[in-house]
């Protein structure tokens, strides 16, 4: 398998304004949207398009989490939330989710909320989750992984697969499966928050 | 299962992929509020979300934010952006591309009627923990000193029943049984009733297949302010103000 993540994030996320964004939104300001579409759009088109390689789907799905964003956004707290990662999240699910009807793999056990739609579960985040330095940090960490850890990594972020899962595509054990995700979340997470730390 | 034996999952379960027995693990942790497990999962979403930014960019094409925007009723779509001279030129193949573009974009309609079909259904059969949720943040609401909670629909004969829960610093819980279904494309909307002024949005939601619902509008609430809530049934995009007569009305 040669999956390649070629990590090219050329969009400026702009993210120090979502406080007054979300309360445009709240207060059903049409104009708001437009400008979150502005804002996160073209991100949101990148995950979606990534995850089901379709243009014509990946159109109608972000027009959908567009849309969720904006029915649910009375519980999104403009003081705390994170409103890119929320938007992200909310895009990738709905990709993921369509992913899996196709292959007849339907979800089991897992909630929105665990998986982050409900707006409450992204409060309390650092509200600059998208920022270019974090992003560029994050990719040089993510070119420090192996050939195998980057696919494990590709395979739960963007195809929405499970361990157990994976280990079946990739015809591995799943013991020597989950020893790839785990070591390569492990270089992630240490990799900001050591430069968290700094 | 320890705290330390779930930390690696915690990216995983964020991203809805947890294996057993795991996933049910994390969920009991954070059921009982464990703050080491509450912390991990939070930076497992951060972290999420910026591995997701690192996918390969792409530009989406320019109709895609006029298709949002009429979405939610704000523009007129436009599927044209030719010069009426050069689609006078044109007019023959217009003609023919029209009748195409209708065909394309009823497919495309139907299938985003299915896909959000799915999505309802699915979301019905796996709500348990937002429930759970919503039925803990309840809990908090009612232990603090300065909540007061007001019942509705107990004189009509089957009207629908529950209860407002109000806390100044923390929001507004609605908790309501007996709604009547809505048709397709449509939602319950939430109202807070001020003293002065019209009804202010607060928050969408649907109800469960028997009728009950559960609401949550985080975040402080001027008490002195606040009349009451109210719910009507509106458009699936919500509306501005009440657009049918409500449903619920409970005064504070």
């Amino acid at each position: 398998m040669s999956i390649l993540l070629l990590p090219i994030l050329t969009v400026i996320v702009r993210s120090g304004d979502d406080g007054d964004l979300v309360r445009r939104l709240q207060e059903r300001d049409a104009s708001a949207m437009g400008d979150l579409y502005d804002r996160y759009g073209r991100i949101a088109y990148s995950v979606v398009l990534r995850v089901v390689r379709n243009q014509a789907v990946a159109e109608d799905l972000v027009q959908e989490a567009f849309l969720r964003i904006w029915t649910r956004i009375h519980g999104f707290d403009a003081e705390k939330g994170s409103l890119g990662g929320w938007v992200l999240t909310v895009a990738r699910n709905r990709a993921v989710d369509y992913l899996r009807s196709l292959e007849g793999r339907e979800r089991e056990r897992t909630t929105e909320l665990a998986r982050g739609d409900e707006p409450a579960v992204f409060a309390d985040f650092e509200k600059d989750l998208l920022n270019t330095d974090r992003v560029r940090l994050l990719r040089g960490a993510f070119e420090k992984l192996n050939t195998n850890q980057r696919t494990v990594i590709e395979l739960a972020y963007f195809e929405g697969l499970s361990q157990t899962e994976m280990a079946d595509k990739l015809k591995q054990p799943l013991g020597t499966v989950k020893t790839w995700v785990r070591s390569a979340l492990q270089t992630l997470r240490q990799e900001l928050v050591g430069a968290a730390a700094v | 299962m320890t705290c330390e034996q779930l930390r690696d999952s915690y990216e995983l379960y964020a991203l809805g992929l947890a294996d057993e027995p795991e996933q049910t693990a994390i969920l009991e942790h954070l059921g009982d509020r464990c703050p080491v497990c509450s912390d991990g999962v939070n930076h497992a979403r951060a972290l999420n979300a910026s591995v997701l930014a690192l996918a390969p960019d792409a530009a989406p094409p320019a109709r895609l934010r006029r298709r949002i925007m009429a979405g939610i009723g704000a523009e007129p779509e436009r599927q044209w952006g030719w010069s009426w001279v050069w689609a006078a030129a044109a007019a023959a193949f217009a003609i023919v591309a029209f009748v195409y573009m209708g065909q394309v974009r009823e497919t495309n309609r139907q299938l985003a009627y299915a896909r959000s079909e799915l999505g309802r259904t699915a979301s019905e059969l796996t709500n348990t923990a937002a429930d759970r949720s919503r039925l803990e943040q309840a809990i908090q609401l009612l232990e603090q000193p300065d909540t007061e909670q007001v019942s509705f629909g107990g004189a009509a004969a089957q009207p629908p029943r529950g209860r407002v829960i109000l806390n100044p610093r923390r929001g507004v819980l609605l908790i309501a049984a007996n709604l009547p279904p809505v048709a397709a494309g449509r939602t319950y909307e939430m109202w807070l009733l001020p003293k002065t002024g019209g009804p202010r949005p607060a928050g969408l939601f649907q109800s469960a297949a028997t009728g009950t619902a559960i609401h949550f509008l985080p975040g402080a609430v001027d008490r002195s302010q606040i009349a009451g809530v109210a719910v009507s049934v509106e458009p699936a995009t919500g509306s501005l103000s009440p657009t049918t007569t409500p449903i619920i009305v409970a005064k504070l």
